[in-house]
């Protein structure tokens, strides 16, 4: 394996993951569900959108579920706080290891135009995963994995094959 | 004292609210210092460079996963209540749809929703945009609704774990998947080896 130096100085990787399944360990001893973040994005999607035509949305199918009558704001929910939570430690991790650095990540030979088109166009297509999935790789893969449900590791499964075999696709954004 | 505590009422709503800020903190500050808030950490996986995802990942799991069992046999925590009552449900054929896309969109995108917050924060642009994608993706995903609506609640199978599929006791299912763990870990040096892109 080559050195890569924007890969070092992160802790040992099987540390960081027991660190990883020890924070997901609490979550489960206090509140009986795991970790999240995309139903956090989901809230976000269905605020703007509210925010835009709010008769509407209350009445959308989809939506409607986020905008009960008498209900509380979208925000006012579990995962939305943990991903504020999630925002607030990943800045104290990175400016703490002086690792905060205005940037795109791509590969070598990659421009930033292209990177920042997949970017979005890979947002698009996993944002659509995450609601048909009901979760991501926190809220599915990592805490509906540690507890065993089926789905989730159907869920999981799916990523990883479907991951490998479109990474030759567009090996010329990460080479 | 017995948990999960939420769930056995020994704390409000609002106190769950701090909690998950703290969670949170914890949640990105450890997704940070395993690398994962830079995409080019979290594809590398897929070209066998660093199976760093993998080895953060299903240690993780697993940690998870065995100390759940280890705290209900201390009679710290009712797994029973897990099983019954918060276990996520599983909605086969969307999960699996939702998977697939999910996974074009991380080897495409190089970020999930998790790790593109921790990556916004460290200052990656890409990232950014990554979660501008995302929104626009449930905005088309709730467009579509009217027409995927009836399959996204589809083949519902209720709260379903993996050893009452395979009829055997959870402790069984726990060890196999350690087990698969352990020989997935032993492989990452010879996939690191292989690299078959940078050839």
């Amino acid at each position: 394996m080559q050195e890569l130096d924007y890969a070092k100085g992160f802790w040992n990787p099987y540390a960081a993951g027991v660190a990883l399944g020890l924070v997901l360990l609490l979550t489960f001893y206090l509140m009986g569900t795991g970790l999240g973040a995309s139903g956090a994005v989901a809230r976000t999607a269905a605020v703007v959108a509210h925010s835009v035509a709010p008769e509407s949305v209350e009445q959308h199918p989809y939506y409607k579920s986020f905008f009960k009558p008498g209900g509380k704001h979208p925000f006012y929910n579990w995962v939305v706080f943990e991903v504020i939570g999630v925002f607030i430690g990943g800045l104290v991790a990175a400016l703490t290891a002086r690792r905060f650095r205005p940037g795109v990540g791509r590969g070598p030979t990659a421009g930033v135009g292209l990177r920042l088109s997949l970017a979005f166009f890979g947002g698009i297509v996993g944002g659509i995963g995450t609601r048909f999935a009901l979760g991501c790789t926190s809220g599915q893969a990592l805490s509906g994995g540690a507890t065993m449900a089926v789905g989730s590791w159907v869920f999981m499964m799916a990523v990883f094959a479907t991951a490998f075999v479109t990474a030759y696709f567009v090996r010329r954004e990460w080479s | 004292m017995t948990g999960p505590l939420y769930i056995e009422g020994a704390f409000s709503q609002q106190t769950g609210y701090l909690i998950a800020i703290g969670i949170g903190f914890l949640f990105g500050f450890v997704l940070e210092r395993a690398g994962f808030g830079d995409a080019r950490n979290l594809t590398n996986i897929f070209y066998f460079r660093d199976m760093r995802v993998l080895k953060v990942m299903f240690s993780a799991l697993c940690t998870a996963m065995v100390g759940l069992l280890v705290l209900s046999w201390l009679g710290l925590f009712n797994y029973a209540t897990l099983v019954d009552v918060t276990l996520l449900k599983t909605y086969l054929w969307p999960q699996l749809v939702g998977g697939i896309l999910f996974g074009l969109g991380f080897a495409i995108g190089g970020y999930c929703p998790g790790t593109a917050a921790v990556g916004v924060v460290s200052g990656k642009l890409d990232a950014i945009v990554f979660i501008v994608g995302m929104i626009a993706g449930i905005w088309i995903f709730a467009a579509g609704f009217p027409v995927w609506g009836s399959f996204y609640m589809s083949s519902d199978l209720g709260r379903l774990t993996l050893w009452q599929v395979f009829s055997i006791p959870k402790e069984v299912m726990a060890a196999l998947i350690l087990a698969m763990a352990l020989g997935a870990f032993w492989l990452t040096k010879y996939g690191e080896r292989w690299a078959p892109y940078d050839k």
